[in-house]
């Protein structure tokens, strides 16, 4: 069953005079629980269509569409409340607010659900088990300033699960991690991707990485191919 | 915790970070909403006491000697101790006026500081108890019958500040005993400040020579107009009848002191208004430089699902929780400064009339609003910006 349609979907930019074509005319479909990985060259527009996708920038032309629904068809708060309850995000960068305790950073996206979890006592409980899972148990209360590099992505891998979306959009998410690490947060994908159903379509240089998930994308100047 | 975690902590949180910033847009809100409470409080407490004032009084026009009109509004609105005197003929005068219906007439005199044996300087307001409508209804809850001659009554604030008549004592008055036969009740008008009594004491008031006053004379004269005619008609006839006197409507009365208010109105006013408008940029400064240094977690948080009303939501309950906290410590200031420095504006000093609570509370609600607006109103424009940017161009830094 088709999941996503990315049809057709161009993304431009200009800087002052200079046009640049990030994705050019792409089309994929995406069937719930695939495993997708794009890989390519810096520059080639990975992070743009991964974000097209994830509802954060529109597209210059063509149409995202959802379930059967183009996205970029809805308002703004509908728009939102697509990536809220749909989409769970693991960006490039250290994503986690300063100010917000570990914990804190994963119930941050259930304070902007439109229906409101019933017991927030068993939402967090269930941050603390998502920490758990990414061996951060120990730093539930940690600020990210208290943590290393590598267990604020973790925390931000678990924040991605934390509104049981059904496409998690990985860019990167491993870049901070040692091997060992790694290895254990891509068994932790392939789980909840088998267990639950969770689509993911995942960013990355790591072709070993990319040679792990079902289907392949490769991107060069915008252009996509699968292989 | 999970329970305690919602937008209004997360706006705590995000104040907490750079606590001195916060504390100087609070304090700028502070100084504000006190500059406003104490202009609030003062321009209401002068209207306040000139109105009661003149209703109070019950006259629709007061007759005094010429040139004597502001010393006739000092002993009325302010308390002071003056005498000033005319001759008793120009009641007969004023009565023939075309509209004047009846007349009571008062004299005013001064007890003086250190003279042997009398109360301390106050003022005596002797007042004719067969025309007088205007302590009568007052001394009627007091006293069931009329003073008698060597009685006497204290106003309210009389009996506290010269420490007579707190029960039946003789004093001295003029060199004549008079007995202390009551307190009156708070009129909240400078009578609150006198001491009464029947102007039969008059003549033996002057025989002890121990006042300024000549027989024959009076300091004021008090009349209602017939119903129809306009008071300011009156008074205007009275004026040019009887060169001797100023007649005053009894809506002017205190116009002198409003006229100078709203002088003193208009430069509170520009005050309030630059230091708005200072407030209100600071608060546009710090909040821009706010939106700046988060606009990258703004575009994390829409995201992870936050939608604009979200965004504005999370930084309005900064901007309200900064302008609460900077009103209400501006209230508190305000408050104390309009009690210590009336003090040292000699006008206050001698007010009959403090502000009464709802005056307060009005004038406390009014400095939240309004130091809480004008600190919304400074965060308006860089909320709008930052919950209008694309997420990723914000995430990017672009």
């Amino acid at each position: 069953m088709t999941q996503l349609r990315i049809d057709s979907i161009t993304k431009t930019y200009f800087i002052g005079d200079l046009r640049i074509d990030a994705v050019k005319n792409a089309t994929i479909e995406v069937k719930k629980g695939d495993f997708v990985s794009i890989i390519g060259h810096s520059g080639s527009g990975k992070t743009t269509l991964l974000s097209i996708i994830g509802g954060i920038a529109s597209p210059t032309s063509g149409r995202l569409l959802f379930r059967d629904e183009d996205i970029y068809a809805f308002g703004s708060d509908r728009l939102s409340d697509y990536r809220c309850e749909n989409i769970g995000f693991m960006f490039q960068f250290a994503s986690l607010l300063p100010i917000l305790t570990a914990k804190e950073n994963l119930l941050l996206p259930l304070i902007f659900r439109s229906k409101k979890p019933e017991n927030m006592q068993e939402a967090g409980h269930k941050a603390v088990e998502l920490l758990k899972m990414v061996g951060l148990g120990d730093k539930i209360d940690a600020y990210p300033s208290q943590l290393s590099g590598g267990q604020q992505r973790r925390v931000a891998i678990a924040r991605a699960f934390m509104n049981d979306p059904e496409v998690i959009l990985a860019d990167e998410p491993t870049g901070d991690l040692d091997e060992d690490t790694e290895q254990e947060m891509i068994k932790f994908f392939r789980k909840m991707n088998e267990e639950k159903g969770i689509t993911f379509i995942m960013v990355t240089h790591n072709t070993g990485l990319a040679h792990q998930t079902k289907r392949h994308i490769r991107m060069t100047n915008g252009i996509i191919k699968e292989i | 915790m999970a329970g305690e975690f919602n937008l209004l902590t997360f706006a705590v949180k995000n104040l907490k970070r750079k606590q001195l910033r916060t504390w100087i847009l609070v304090a700028a809100i502070a100084l504000l909403v006190s500059v406003l409470v104490f202009a609030f409080s003062f321009v209401r407490r002068v209207n306040s006491s000139i109105r009661l004032t003149s209703e109070r009084l019950g006259a629709d026009v007061i007759v005094v000697p010429a040139g004597s009109r502001g010393a006739a509004e000092d002993v009325l609105l302010e308390n002071r101790t003056k005498s000033f005197y005319m001759d008793k003929g120009i009641i007969d005068r004023v009565k023939v006026i075309k509209g004047v219906d009846n007349l009571t007439h008062q004299t005013y005199l001064v007890t003086m500081t250190g003279l042997c044996c009398d109360v301390p300087e106050s003022m005596v307001i002797a007042f004719n108890q067969e025309t007088d409508f205007i302590v009568k209804p007052w001394l009627k809850g007091k006293l069931s019958r009329t003073l008698r001659k060597g009685e006497a009554i204290v106003g309210h604030e009389s009996a506290f500040n010269i420490n007579v008549g707190l029960m039946e004592v003789d004093s001295v008055l003029f060199g004549n005993v008079f007995k202390m036969v009551g307190v009156l009740d708070k009129s909240g008008i400078g009578f609150d400040n006198a001491i009464f009594l029947g102007d039969e004491n008059i003549n033996d008031i002057i025989e002890k020579g121990k006042t300024g006053i000549k027989p024959g004379q009076m300091s004021i004269i008090f009349l209602k107009v017939k119903k129809g005619f306009d008071p300011y008609k009156v008074a205007r006839d009275i004026d040019d009848a009887i060169v001797e006197v100023d007649a005053v409507a009894r809506k002017d009365i205190g116009k002198n002191i409003i006229n100078t208010l709203r002088d003193i109105s208009r430069i509170f006013s520009l005050t309030i208004v630059i230091a708005s408008l200072l407030a209100a940029f600071l608060a546009w400064a710090v909040f821009s430089a706010i939106a700046n240094e988060r606009a990258r977690e703004v575009g994390i948080m829409r995201a992870l699902g936050a939608k604009e009303s979200h965004v504005v939501r999370l930084f309005l309950s900064e901007v309200l929780l900064v302008g609460t906290a900077g009103s209400i410590l501006g209230i508190i200031c305000g408050t104390t400064l309009s009690f210590f420095l009336s003090k040292g504006f000699s006008i206050m000093k001698n007010l009959a009339v403090d502000l009464s609570l709802s005056d307060r509370v009005f004038i406390g609600l009014a400095g939240l609003v309004i130091g809480t607006a004008v600190c919304v109103i400074g965060a308006l424009s860089p909320v709008q910006r930052l919950k209008k940017m694309e997420p990723l161009v914000v995430i990017k830094g672009e």
